[in-house]
């Protein structure tokens, strides 16, 4: 599995698309969550209706609120984007037949997918890393800029928040690589975890969440389960006035059942499942 | 003491889910320190065979032993190198850091990447993405990733597709290096000019069964071996007295010139015979029969007709 891991380490490193992914993931927050934010608040802020006055309103960019920013990433272009990531970095090799170079090496078939997984992970934590170095910084250039004053979080608190992100992320990401083991294609896997993400989770989630037997479905859904995990974070103030479905503790069990669930049947597909051929 | 073997199968099949036998009941035996030819026309199983060998297909029954250990196994693949179908790479990788990330695959020191891109000539584009290779390129980078773990048996699948003929001619000596080298290839391929030049023994499949095997001269014998080619005039005079001489199924007439199935020893007491007869014999030669006649009766692919080169 090191070897596995150590050749996935140059695969990544020199893949300009997961570059471009992450930074997208980065400039999302910087420019909308941020900047865009910011520039509303301050120089329109009449124009924002609503029962929260902007002055408020704006506090939600300030360090003390850069946790629940950052978290509230992770549950939509987060998972967005390491969907994809998770589905290019198996299902390319399906694309492109490297799946058979690298399979006639010398490592097992479960070691040369564990490294991968394992590797898809380490990014994982490589990204929530920089999520939260980013967000943070953000935060801080606004409350300076704005020459306020607030608090950051306990080390505690953002210790977690890291937990929480890893955690998220890597759920998202091991279903991307899942689909991508399934398909062996990458516009079906990419295709197929967007259209989940976004239609059954995020849609039919908010259109129908009143429902009572969609909510008790929804109960079970990762993304739900992710947001639970989320809003046991402090805040000032939170988008959305719709309750967790379910507890904190409830959503770590679920995240990590599904984390389980998605990397041991990849590795059941990829270890039985025939390479080339009709 | 019988010669080891270096790949060994024994009532291969290989049945797709969509119902195609691909591979029906082969049993292969490669010997150590040859070159070893599976031919065959596209589709024969040739491909399904290489692949079952290096562990990427499950086999439906039977068993195969390769590099001496179960065929996908870490100490069968730790003892081969292989290039099945098209050279897979990555493509936004250099040629060189392809063969990084396979030798970090393999469990190998990268001091091996040097010698094996100079090995086949690559040394001067091995920072060039493999996507702007040339096929030919490509092909070798796909024998230079073969190479890297310095392997005793090589599997290599149509090593000259897509080759020009330099790179044909190339391919042809690196695999006769390898030989002098004392590995074992098994190669696979459906240009009988290429196998008759590289092999020591050659197999012929054809719809998925091993048909025949043996040296390229014994594949020549098994099919009629070798003739006479006589041009004569007046040809029908000739093809008289040569019927008279012989059995009439011996004598064939293949456009202007006839075709003795006889002992080429023969041909100075036929040449005496049509001379004193009147005929003006112009060519009396000893006719090889080519592999790719062989070939075409072997695996039943109808032929054109013509006379034996």
């Amino acid at each position: 599995m090191i070897a596995s891991l150590r050749a996935e380490s140059v695969k990544t490193r020199k893949r300009w698309a997961n570059w471009i992914l992450f930074a997208i993931l980065l400039a999302w927050i910087v420019l909308l969550s941020y900047l865009t934010f910011y520039l509303v608040v301050r120089l329109s802020p009449h124009s924002i209706q609503g029962p929260v006055p902007a002055s408020v309103l704006k506090r939600r960019l300030f360090p003390e609120n850069y946790v629940p920013t950052v978290l509230n990433a992770a549950e939509s272009i987060g998972a967005a984007i390491m969907l994809i990531y998770g589905a290019l970095s198996t299902a390319s090799e399906y694309g492109w037949l490297t799946v058979q170079t690298i399979l006639i090496q010398k490592p097992t078939r479960w070691a040369v997918l564990a490294g991968k997984l394992v590797g898809a992970g380490i990014t994982a934590v490589v990204v929530s890393l920089a999520l939260l170095g980013v967000t943070a910084l953000a935060s801080y250039v606004v409350v300076t800029i704005d020459s306020s004053s607030s608090s950051w979080p306990s080390w505690e608190v953002t210790l977690k928040a890291f937990g929480a992100l890893v955690l998220q992320l890597a759920v998202w990401t091991s279903l991307g690589a899942f689909l991508g083991i399934a398909f062996r294609s990458a516009a079906a896997a990419i295709g197929g975890g967007l259209v989940y993400l976004f239609v059954v989770e995020a849609l039919l989630g908010s259109l129908f969440r009143n429902t009572p037997v969609v909510k008790e479905i929804l109960k079970f859904l990762p993304g739900v389960n992710g947001g639970a995990i989320n809003a046991s974070f402090p805040a000032t103030f939170r988008d959305t006035t719709a309750t967790a479905l379910v507890g904190a503790g409830r959503g770590v069990v679920t995240l990590l059942l599904y984390l389980a669930i998605f990397t041991i049947s990849s590795l059941l597909i990829f270890q039985q499942r025939d390479v080339g051929g009709s | 003491m019988a010669q080891a073997l270096a790949v060994e199968t024994h009532g291969l099949s290989k049945r797709y889910s969509t119902g195609v036998m691909a591979v029906n009941d082969l049993t292969l035996l490669v010997k150590t320190g040859e070159v070893y030819g599976f031919l065959g026309p596209n589709g024969a199983g040739k491909t399904t065979t290489l692949r079952m060998l290096s562990g990427l297909l499950h086999p439906t029954s039977g068993t195969a032993i390769v590099a001496g250990a179960a065929p996908g196994s870490p100490a069968s693949l730790a003892r081969m190198g292989a290039m099945v179908e098209t050279p897979a790479f990555y493509p936004y990788l250099s040629g060189r850091d392809n063969l990084r990330v396979v030798a970090r695959y393999a469990g190998i020191s990268s001091s091996r990447i040097d010698p094996v891109l100079k090995q086949v000539d690559l040394t001067d584009r091995e920072r060039y993405k493999f996507r702007t290779y040339s096929t030919g390129m490509k092909q070798r980078l796909g024998v230079a990733a073969a190479l890297l773990k310095d392997p005793d048996l090589l599997i290599l699948d149509e090593p000259t597709s897509g080759l020009d003929p330099q790179g044909t001619v190339e391919m042809r000596t690196l695999i006769g290096d390898l030989r002098r080298e004392g590995r074992t290839v098994l190669l696979s391929s459906h240009l009988l000019n290429e196998v008759e030049l590289t092999c020591d023994r050659v197999g012929v499949i054809a719809k998925g069964k091993l048909v025949a095997e043996g040296t390229v001269d014994e594949l020549r014998s098994r099919s009629g071996g070798r003739t006479l080619l006589i041009r004569a005039t007046p040809l029908e005079q000739a093809r008289r007295l040569l019927e008279s001489l012989l059995k009439p199924d011996q004598v064939k007439v293949v456009d202007d010139a006839i075709v003795l199935s006889v002992d080429p020893s023969q041909a100075a007491s036929i040449n005496r015979r049509l001379v004193a007869d009147g005929v003006d014999v112009s060519e009396l030669r000893v006719a090889e029969q080519s592999l790719e006649a062989v070939f075409l009766e072997l695996t039943e692919t109808p032929r054109p007709e013509g006379p034996p080169s």
